[in-house]
């Protein structure tokens, strides 16, 4: 809302106050102050009259001229292409302080100035602020006869020496977004006195009428309207028109003027329709439809059921709430109005309003809700203002559908209550200084107030908690004691996944890999391409875009794409995770994707590296299962025979963790790596649902043997397709109970190894926990493990 | 006898001048050895009296322990230069970084989301979360936010179909611990998660973004109290010493509402472009839980009050790490994302 002050000093006392002082109180009862803005600034201005104007002699643009200020003629040179003898200008004089410096005596192009002729906008006037027609937008303003050549007093009496304040309103207060609310809740802020114009009545006049208002919508519960059969069209008073400029509002006619100026003014929109383009008379408000309506900005809409129109004999004659019609607007010629003041539901308008494209002022009040007296308010106020500015004569009765929805109503809060709920020790003197001041009336009985809420503030007071915000609102409440809640002790903690999500986190950091988080919305070609989606991807209504149009699936293709984006920025290494939820149609699902890309850990001079592969995503995979309470004899590693599209078939795994299947992880497929343009990449995707379902292993101190261990190496020849597990596993069992563990150190293909074979070296450690081993002790599991890998893989030991 | 002080100091003066171990143990066989020199000796001896054998052979003796001794000396004096050349040898230039030992890092919002849960945990409150897909239910009308409320144009949201949206805030979270728990009060939590919103992405805009918000209820709750909560807060965020200060402000789902600034933890309050020269920087919305909110989830608000309040901690990113475009956050750029080297 753009507060005018000289406006609002014709509303409030305002007199010995500072712009600062009004903005620190208004912030304080918690206005934003969006913007301060001086609406035209200069000193040392004058009115002058161009005597004699040529062409400057060395320069295709520039006027030489002789410029009368009244107490002497100036040479100035000047460059505005409407610059010509007889004209009446806004002059600069030498000194003159301007937003864009001082005007100081010069030579341009070898010619004296001494002075400056201005347009508005070099006043510091903006752009908007000026009349479409005016001169200012493209060259310096033309005064009119009204102006005396020497006066000074120019900016003021073009309306345009004024200080706006911007201040942002909130969504509970649509009495703010008019100068009477805002000239009210300011008076109560200052505790000044606050004057309105007396207007309450004057639209009680007028002999009988044949029109007739009526609604078929239930979204227009209230409608006056009003025949006015004379008015004359004529310039508004400079006042009216400064108002209106101060709200960036442009001043047109009389009567265009009162419409927009009395919505400014009360909040309540209105519309006048020529009296001629509704003969019968009769107004029917209607929301079924469905036509393509020329609204009065010329542009063609097309109206749906549900819109609000205005009609009249069945043809639309207004878009209600929103835009007049071009069939029914005020010309040049009118001499007789319809007056409307209607109350529409907010939520239509604001449906209707998105919709349309159409944020006009009377829709952005309407769309925030009104005072449900205001109708009365604005017809009054627009009758008072026809008479006295257009010469209006000849009214009809007003006419009135429906009723004004608003009874008197009173809220109670008790000083007790109040006081136990802010923490504070009002005095019941400063709570009711602060309700009077509001105009809220209050009646003290004992500990309890009760406030009179007046009708443009019952959109938000309704319960004592809002009077209570009142309090603290206008009094200063920044010596508020700071106390902790006092109550039972309660205590803090992770929930399970939320303590599993930080050792996860924590372990891949260790591990140098680094955290992305990245959007939840995608596009279609990502949610088609998604690595085991848990269901039927989501999709938005009405995306902003195609590229946000799905909920992700799962994680893969945004760290396929941080990894592309982190190469095309010269990364060499990227070794990425994300830990995050995944939403499909009624499913919850939160899942870890980490990525692998070139060296994990690289130190060039020490020639020492631990690159990207297979087995290094999977070790840190195991490492994390096994830290997280499930070791390597719980997880199970098989064929992936799941999804070899993303996946390189040969090199990728599915894993589980007590036969419960948990994740995926291998070198991604070639082929679906080409289309980020990357290789190489390994990719691990874990169901973090499941991991946290199953029972995690508690720790426990390791017992350790007294009795020293004996370990054994046995290198032998097997088939390539023996697969390491089996192995272990044969080996394992045939050692029997001495044998602690079991693990393969070397596998060699290659020169010497005949093709389709490898040598496998293995290492077993012998322990006893009651006594010493001897070397014979072992003879008897260490042949025995030799013999069973003999007969089942026919394996020779080297 | 001058045979033997002559061979005493010839070889001791030998040995003295020894350069390296090989010379030294010809001189310990020269002399020492069975057939050495001073063994030699001891072939005199049969020609001595009787009277004078004892005392011979307690020189030769005395002898012998000399240059043994010497010779040993000598050896450790030899081992400890040639052990000094061979660690000389081994000298390494100190100042070459050959090892940059790689550590990962935590996300930027990660990082802030985890100091705040801490801060809280450690005074009871327990983490919440909820779904990002949420019902209309929980995220406008549990929160005093009716399909009517005008409130709802501060907050264009992502519907999914005409009762299910991506949630607009935590409180929708807020909403849904406060109904499960309205019968086990009191209820002391925080509630970090991403949230979203029709916002074109630009500098300080996102359509993600993540909000932590937190929430009490139990009985006698006061506005002190939530500034009391707030200010131990800033304090544990942004390091003790700043101050806090209350504008009213409207919140459908509190009242009263305000906003919170801190003094300006870049200036000190003194006025800077990073707080527009106020001193002050806005930080968070937070209020008294208005009692609609608490008798929608089942809780008596003549009996119980409550506060709440809500931060986004982009803007808490930003502040803390001079962040100044919002989609950094979301580029997940490694060079960007190695700068924020802690943990949490």
């Amino acid at each position: 809302m753009k507060v005018s002050l000289n406006w609002l000093s014709s509303l409030v006392d305002i007199s010995g106050l500072s712009v600062e002082q009004i903005i620190d109180s208004v912030i304080k009862a918690g206005f934003e102050v969006e913007e301060v803005a001086t609406l035209g600034y200069g000193t040392n201005l004058v009115v002058g009259k161009v005597i004699e104007c040529h062409d400057h002699p060395d320069s295709d643009h520039l006027h030489v001229t002789k410029t009368d200020i009244g107490t002497e003629v100036l040479d100035i040179v000047c460059g505005a292409p409407n610059c010509r003898e007889g004209l009446k200008v806004i002059v600069a004089q030498v000194g003159a302080k301007l937003m864009g410096g001082d005007i100081k005596a010069s030579k341009i192009r070898g010619v004296a100035s001494n002075g400056m002729l201005c347009s508005l906008l070099e006043l510091n006037v903006k752009k908007e602020m000026l009349p479409e027609n005016s001169p200012s937008h493209t060259g310096i303003e033309e005064l009119g006869d009204e102006f005396e050549v020497g006066e000074t007093d120019i900016l003021k009496k073009l309306g345009y020496e004024d200080t706006i304040l911007d201040l942002a309103t909130y969504a509970n207060r649509p009495d703010t977004i008019s100068m009477y609310g805002m000239a009210k809740e300011i008076a109560a802020i200052l505790d000044r006195p606050c004057k309105l114009p007396e207007f309450a009545g004057a639209a009680n006049i007028g002999g009988p009428t044949k029109l007739t208002v009526n609604s078929e919508s239930a979204n227009c519960p209230h409608f006056l309207a009003k025949v006015v059969n004379s008015v004359k069209i004529k310039e508004s008073p400079d006042w009216m028109k400064h108002h209106l400029i101060s709200n960036g509002v442009k001043a047109i006619n009389i009567l265009v003027d009162i419409s927009n100026y009395v919505m400014l003014e009360t909040g309540q929109p209105m519309h006048f329709y020529d009296l001629r383009s509704n003969p019968n008379l009769n107004i029917t408000v209607k929301d079924d439809m469905d036509v393509a309506y020329t609204a009065l900005d010329g542009v063609e809409y097309n109206i749906q059921k549900g819109d609000m129109m205005i009609t009249s004999d069945n043809q639309p004659i207004g878009i209600a709430g929103i835009m007049g019609g071009d069939n029914t607007k005020i010309l040049d010629d009118t001499t007789g109005l319809i007056i409307e003041c209607a109350l529409f539901d907010y939520a239509q308008i604001r449906r209707t309003a998105n919709r349309l494209g159409l944020q006009t002022e009377a829709a952005m009040r309407y769309a925030k809700g009104l005072d449900p007296l205001a109708q009365q308010k604005a017809l009054d106020r627009a009758v008072q203002l026809l008479i006295e500015y257009a010469d209006a004569t000849g009214f009809e009765e007003t006419v009135e559908y429906g009723k004004a929805n608003y009874e008197p109503y009173t809220v109670s809060e008790t000083l007790s209550h109040l006081n136990a709920l802010i923490g504070k020790e009002y005095k019941m003197e400063e709570v009711v200084d602060v309700l009077r001041r509001l105009d809220f009336k209050p009646e003290v009985n004992g500990d309890e107030i009760i406030s009179h809420i007046p009708s443009y503030r019952s959109t938000d007071i309704k319960i004592r908690e809002d009077i209570d915000e009142e309090v603290v609102r206008l009094t200063d409440f920044n010596d508020l004691k700071t106390t902790l809640p006092y109550m039972k002790a309660t205590v803090g903690k992770l929930t399970p996944r939320q303590a599993l999500r930080r050792r996860i986190e924590r372990m891949l950091v260790n591990a140098s890999l680094n955290e992305v988080v990245n959007y939840t919305l995608v596009d279609q070609k990502y949610k088609d391409e998604s690595l085991l989606p848990s269901g039927e991807a989501i999709a938005l209504l009405s995306p902003l875009s195609d590229a946000r149009k799905y909920l992700r699936t799962s994680l893969m293709n945004s760290l396929l794409e941080n990894l592309a984006y982190n190469l095309d920025h010269s990364a060499s290494d990227v070794n990425l995770f994300e830990l995050s939820k995944i939403y499909t149609e009624g499913k919850v699902e939160e899942r870890l994707g980490v990525l692998l890309y070139g060296n994990l850990e690289e130190s060039k001079l020490l020639h020492q590296s631990v690159k990207a592969d297979f087995y290094v995503l999977k070790g840190l995979i195991m490492e994390i299962f096994d830290r997280c309470g499930f070791d390597k004899a719980r997880v199970q590693v098989t064929e992936n025979t799941m999804d070899t599209v993303h996946y390189h078939p040969y090199q990728s795994c599915l894993v589980s963790i007590d036969r419960k299947f948990v994740g995926i992880l291998g070198k991604i497929h070639p082929t679906y790596a080409s289309k980020f343009k990357v290789k190489d990449v390994y990719y691990a995707e874990i169901m973090l649902d499941e991991l946290d379902g199953l029972k995690a292993a508690k720790i426990k101190a390791p017992v350790l043997s007294k009795y020293p261990s004996i370990s054994r190496d046995i290198s032998i020849i097997l088939k390539d397709e023996v697969k390491a597990e089996e192995l272990l596993k044969v080996a394992k069992k045939a050692g029997g109970q001495l044998v602690k563990s079991v693990e393969v150190f070397d596998v060699y293909k290659g020169e010497h190894i005949e093709k389709g074979y490898k040598s496998v070296s293995i290492s077993i450690v012998y322990e006893n926990k009651e006594k010493t081993l001897k070397v014979e002790d072992i003879d008897v599991p260490h042949n025995k493990i030799l013999e069973e890998l003999n007969k089942h893989y026919g394996a020779n030991q080297r | 006898m001058d045979d033997l002080k002559t061979l005493k100091d010839e070889a001791l003066k030998a040995i003295e001048d020894v350069k390296d171990s090989k010379v030294l143990e010809e001189l310990r066989v020269e002399y020492l050895s069975k057939k050495g020199k001073i063994q030699g000796l001891m072939a005199q001896m049969k020609n001595l009296e009787p009277s004078e054998k004892p005392k011979f052979g307690q020189l030769v003796n005395d002898l012998k322990s000399a240059v043994t001794e010497a010779i040993e000396a000598k050896k450790a004096q030899l081992d400890a230069e040639m052990l000094n050349a061979a660690l000389e040898n081994e000298k390494i230039d100190i100042t070459l970084n050959a090892y940059n030992k790689q550590i990962g890092t935590l996300h930027p919002l990660t990082l802030v989301s985890r100091q705040i849960e801490d801060a809280f945990i450690g005074m009871g409150y327990q983490v919440a979360e909820g779904p990002e897909v949420e019902l209309d239910l929980y995220n406008f009308e549990k929160a005093n936010i009716p399909s009517s409320h005008p409130a709802r144009d501060m907050q264009d949201s992502f519907y999914i179909d005409p009762v299910t949206l991506l949630r607009t805030h935590t409180t929708a979270i807020q909403m849904r611990v406060l109904e499960e728990q309205h019968d086990k009060l009191p209820i002391k939590l925080i509630c970090p998660g991403k949230v979203y919103r029709r916002d074109d992405d630009d500098a300080t805009h996102s359509h993600q973004f993540m909000q932590a918000e937190g929430l009490v209820v139990g009985e006698g709750i006061t506005l002190a109290d939530l500034k009391g909560t707030l200010q131990f807060m800033v304090d544990s965020l942004f390091g003790e010493g700043k101050q806090i200060r209350f504008r009213p402000s409207y919140f459908p789902f509190t009242e009263p509402s305000f906003e919170v600034d801190m003094t300006c933890h870049i200036c000190g309050g003194k006025g800077c472009p990073t707080c527009k020269h106020t001193g002050w920087i806005e930080i968070l919305g937070s209020g008294m839980v208005h009692p609609n909110v608490l008798e929608m989830a089942g809780i008596d608000s003549k009996k119980y009050t409550g506060f709440a309040f809500g931060l986004g901690l982009e803007r808490v990113a930003m502040l803390k790490y001079g962040i100044t475009d919002i989609r950094d956050l979301y580029t997940n750029d490694l060079r960007f994302l190695k700068g924020f080297k802690r943990f949490n």
